[in-house]
């Protein structure tokens, strides 16, 4: 899932400037007496407020489009096949198993028997079918969920649980790319209506649903009363615990942790570096750390054009800047460094610390071997008279404010070894359009998917090529025909070490090759008061749930 | 201005006569009113329309799923021709011009739902919004100007201190600090809206203040001038107190730059409503506008922009009728 819009922030300056003062007011205002409930006996009903800082979904169908706004919210009311377990292992839930042929070309999925949507009609093998079929449907615009099944040439109904799948090529990442709320099950009845009624109310099998949704307001969520099938691990079976959910929009940080501050709302996300590090001191409020699964947060290297087609001076500009001390004065250690191309969470991630090891002197040495040997009376490399100069476009709507602060100190510390590293602050359309013209060096675009296939995507070369609308993902531009290969054979496997070994082999290339800076898993920190118990169900994609979920009040 | 100072409008009204035929200039004026509004509108939709196509990018791109889609060529093709936008620029700009006569303002790319269903949604909010602000601001500007007027030469500098740092703050800082101050450390006030007469104190405060500045500080300056005028020293000498001196004489003077200023004050409730808007959650037109833009959802944005200037020709209808009934001197014009 490339796009993770959050709303533009008109007022993101007011926010960095009162970052202190935050500080200060988060310490004043924890005076309640918190964490009163000694009882863990569920208490029944309430109704949960919720506050989100993502930009309000377009559309509360996942399958239209396809971001982590709507998986947010569609986990309250969609269920999906398969989804991750507490070790992060991939387990059945709607579905009951699945069995791969010996070619890897045909698979056959078992369904649940007796899991019925809210609309009243069964979950069976041709609603899945159904589902499939609206994701690959170019009417239903889906960018997430349509390429995780991209690889289903067709679908044949066996019984009523049981579907086979016949697939154009293997595919060893099809049951982590069926755990994400983006190509979750809905109602075959209720995806027959008008494109605008089912993004109104997408009807599913989950714990709650959609009543009400007032605009740039609020989606009202009600206890769906017949609920019989949690996910296996739940705390009880059953109806949810929530008599009903607010999900409230609230795009500017500030304002959303003064609302969980006051009480108008018990439980928040997208919580900033400063307010994380306010809350810790309140005591009528916890946090929950949980980074999103697929690629870490990473400053990609367009290796595609000068001065970065050299690996020297690649590798010259990830020993250079310093990463450490931004974490700790703009993140207030709330983000931990990655030296991976994926997320702490995804079990075949590869780590190198070595290769990201600052070291200044060995940049310079490094430039000096590239030959940008001269200095301008700026002080910045020259090479035949050119500058050594960085175009880094950055996207207002992906990057919060102290990750802007982060590249700015970038910009700092690579001007020591003589880079000139030009910041280009832009709204996601236009920052989408310079990708597309290639008017740039440096790039961070978050990614999230389950699982490690999202390693094809982000570097394979056939992801070089634009889509229509000059999206593409790889965007360190790696072309490496022994990484396709790897990458290909691991998407081919059906053996889980041999898997495990390619793409550890392919993390390994793209490491050595200095293609990309990581810095920190995507951050996603929720905040929420005590009053709320047993918060820390996740999907797959490490959005919360709430069928466990209870209020004390 | 210069007039305004040195004569006492009340005193022409005694001499202004000819009541029978004001019917004349009010039909005149409410038919070029309403040239001036359908020009307006024209000229918003026709620039609009331009600027969108000077903006690269793909509408059907915005379509399909927005900034980074990755829609196929076919998916592309086929909302290029449901949206029309395979058709020549000329056709589509007098489709455009046909459906706006008829009152249809298309369809939104990023929600796929009526622009007017949208707008009739979103209106109110803002509209309670910007209503309520205009009145604390021409509530607390008219408290200014008369506590400045009444309470000597101190009291005006202490006013003009006031209106001037009320004045030069941000919506953006402003509604922060409140937020800040009310909801996080003393709770007093709910930070976004929540139904309740309290959830409206800070945006209304947050949006009024500033302008109440400006207000303010013209009222003020036409107040002090007028009090210095003839026509306040020979009311003085007919034995006026120096309270009636402002409230019947003075004050109307301190209204007229006011509301002359009115076409301003509504731009700068509407550019501060998307920032009141984001800061304090609440539903309205600004936040639609912010998220039409960054969607590029043109239809949306056409629509918000054609209710604003529509606001504004209203805006500057009402104002004039204002001026007229405080000021007789262009009772006639």
């Amino acid at each position: 899932m490339p796009v993770v819009p959050r709303p533009a922030r008109p007022a993101s300056l007011a926010a960095s400037l009162l970052a202190s003062l935050l500080v200060l007011t988060g310490c004043a205002g924890s005076g309640g007496p918190g964490g009163s409930a000694s009882d863990d006996t569920p208490v029944e009903g309430g109704t949960l407020v919720y506050a989100s800082g993502d930009a309000e979904p377009t559309c509360l169908d996942p399958h239209v489009g396809g971001n982590y706004p709507q998986a947010l919210l569609a986990g309250q009311y969609l269920e999906t096949l398969y989804t991750k377990d507490e070790e992060g292992k991939i387990v059945p839930w709607l579905a009951s198993g699945a069995e791969a042929s010996e070619d890897g070309l045909t698979w056959t999925l078992t369904l649940r028997e007796g899991i019925e949507f809210t609309d009243g009609t069964a979950l069976d093998a041709a609603t899945v079918k159904a589902n499939i079929e609206h994701l690959q449907d170019p009417d239903t615009a889906s960018s997430t969920g349509y390429l995780a099944v991209a690889k289903i040439k067709s679908m044949d109904v066996v019984d009523d649980s049981t579907l086979t799948l016949n697939l154009s090529a293997p595919d060893s990442a099809l049951l982590e790319s069926f755990s994400m709320p983006w190509v979750a099950i809905e109602s075959a009845q209720a995806l027959e209506r008008s494109q605008a009624d089912n993004c109104a109310a997408p009807v599913g099998t989950g714990p709650f649903t959609v009543s009400k949704w007032t605009k740039q307001d609020s989606v009202e969520l009600t206890r769906n009363e017949d609920y019989t099938v949690p996910v296996d691990g739940a705390d009880h079976a059953g109806p949810a615990h929530l008599e009903a959910i607010t999900w409230k929009f609230i795009p500017e940080a500030a304002t959303r942790y003064a609302a969980l501050q006051s009480g108008t709302v018990d439980m928040i996300d997208n919580a900033q570096p400063d307010t994380i590090k306010a809350a810790e001191d309140a005591e009528d409020i916890d946090h929950l750390d949980a980074p999103r699964p697929g690629a870490s947060n990473r400053i990609e290297l367009n290796s595609s054009k000068a001065p970065f087609d050299d690996a020297k001076v690649r590798e010259a500009f990830i020993r250079a800047v310093d990463v450490q001390d931004g974490l700790s004065s703009l993140f207030f250690d709330t983000a931990e460094r990655s030296y991976s191309a994926l997320s702490s969470v995804e079990p075949m991630g590869y780590s190198d610390e070595s290769a990201f090891e600052r070291d200044p002197e060995q940049a310079n040495r490094l430039l000096d071997e590239a030959g940008w040997t001269d200095r301008d009376s700026q002080g910045y490399r020259t090479q035949d008279g050119k500058r050594l100069s960085l175009t880094f476009p950055v996207s207002t709507n992906q990057s919060v404010p102290a990750e802007q602060s982060l590249f700015q100190q970038f910009q700092a510390t690579a001007k020591e070894v003589g880079f000139e590293v030009k910041l280009d602050l832009l709204d996601l359309s236009s920052w989408y359009d310079v990708l597309g013209e290639n008017h740039y060096d440096l790039v961070s675009a978050p990614y999230t998917k389950v699982g490690p296939d999202v390693l094809s995507i982000l570097f394979h070369s056939s992801n070089t090529v634009p889509a229509p609308s000059g999206y593409f993902a790889n965007h360190a531009q790696v072309k490496d025909k022994k990484l396709d290969a790897l990458l290909e054979e691991a998407s081919a496997t059906t053996d889980a070490d041999e898997r495990q070994a390619k793409y550890t082999e392919a993390q390994k290339i793209v490491l050595e090759g200095h293609y990309l800076l990581p810095l920190y898993d995507q951050q996603n920190h929720f905040l929420y008061s005590t009053d709320l118990h047993d918060v820390g169900a996740m999907t797959a994609v490490a959005s919360p749930t709430f069928h466990d979920a209870w209020l004390a009040k | 201005m210069a007039g305004q100072t040195t004569s006492d409008p009340t005193q022409t009204r005694r001499s202004s006569r000819g009541a029978p035929t004001a019917w004349r200039p009010v039909g005149v004026w409410l038919a070029r009113r309403a040239a001036s509004a359908v020009f307006v509108l024209w000229a918003v939709a026709t620039l609009i329309f331009v600027a969108i196509r000077l903006i690269p990018g793909d509408p059907a791109e915005a379509i399909m799923g927005g900034p980074g889609s990755q829609a196929s060529a076919e998916a592309l093709e086929s909302a290029r021709v449901d949206y029309g936008l395979d058709r020549p620029v000329g056709v589509q700009y007098l489709t455009l011009l046909g459906h706006l006569a008829t009152g249809n303002l298309g369809t939104s790319y990023s929600l796929k739902i009526p622009v007017s269903e949208v707008l009739a949604a979103q209106l109110p909010g803002t509209l309670g919004l910007a209503v309520g602000a205009w009145i604390l601001a021409w509530v607390v500007a008219l408290g200014l100007a008369l506590y400045s007027g009444l309470g000597g030469r101190g009291a005006s500098a202490v006013g003009s201190a006031l209106e001037i740092a009320a004045a030069s703050v941000p919506h953006f800082w402003l509604g922060s600090v409140l937020v800040l101050l009310f909801s996080s450390a003393w709770r007093w006030l709910p930070p976004v809206s929540n139904g309740t007469v309290a959830g409206l104190v800070m945006p209304i405060v947050t949006l009024a203040l500033p302008l109440a500045g400006f207000l303010g500080q013209v009222m003020r300056e036409s107040m002090v001038t007028a009090l210095n005028s003839p026509f306040a020293l020979s009311a003085r000498a007919r034995g006026e107190s120096e309270a009636g001196v402002v409230l019947r004489h003075a004050l109307r003077h301190a209204a007229l730059p006011g509301v002359a200023l009115s076409g301003w004050a509504l731009g700068s409730l509407v550019s501060g409503a998307v920032v009141v808007e984001s800061i304090f959650a609440r539903p309205g037109l600004g936040r639609t506008l912010l998220e039409a833009v960054t969607l590029r959802d043109v239809p949306l944005v056409t629509g918000v922009a054609l209710v604003s200037a529509l606001a504004y020709v209203v805006v500057m209808a009402l104002s004039d009728l204002a001026e007229r009934l405080i000021d007789p001197r262009i009772r006639g014009r």
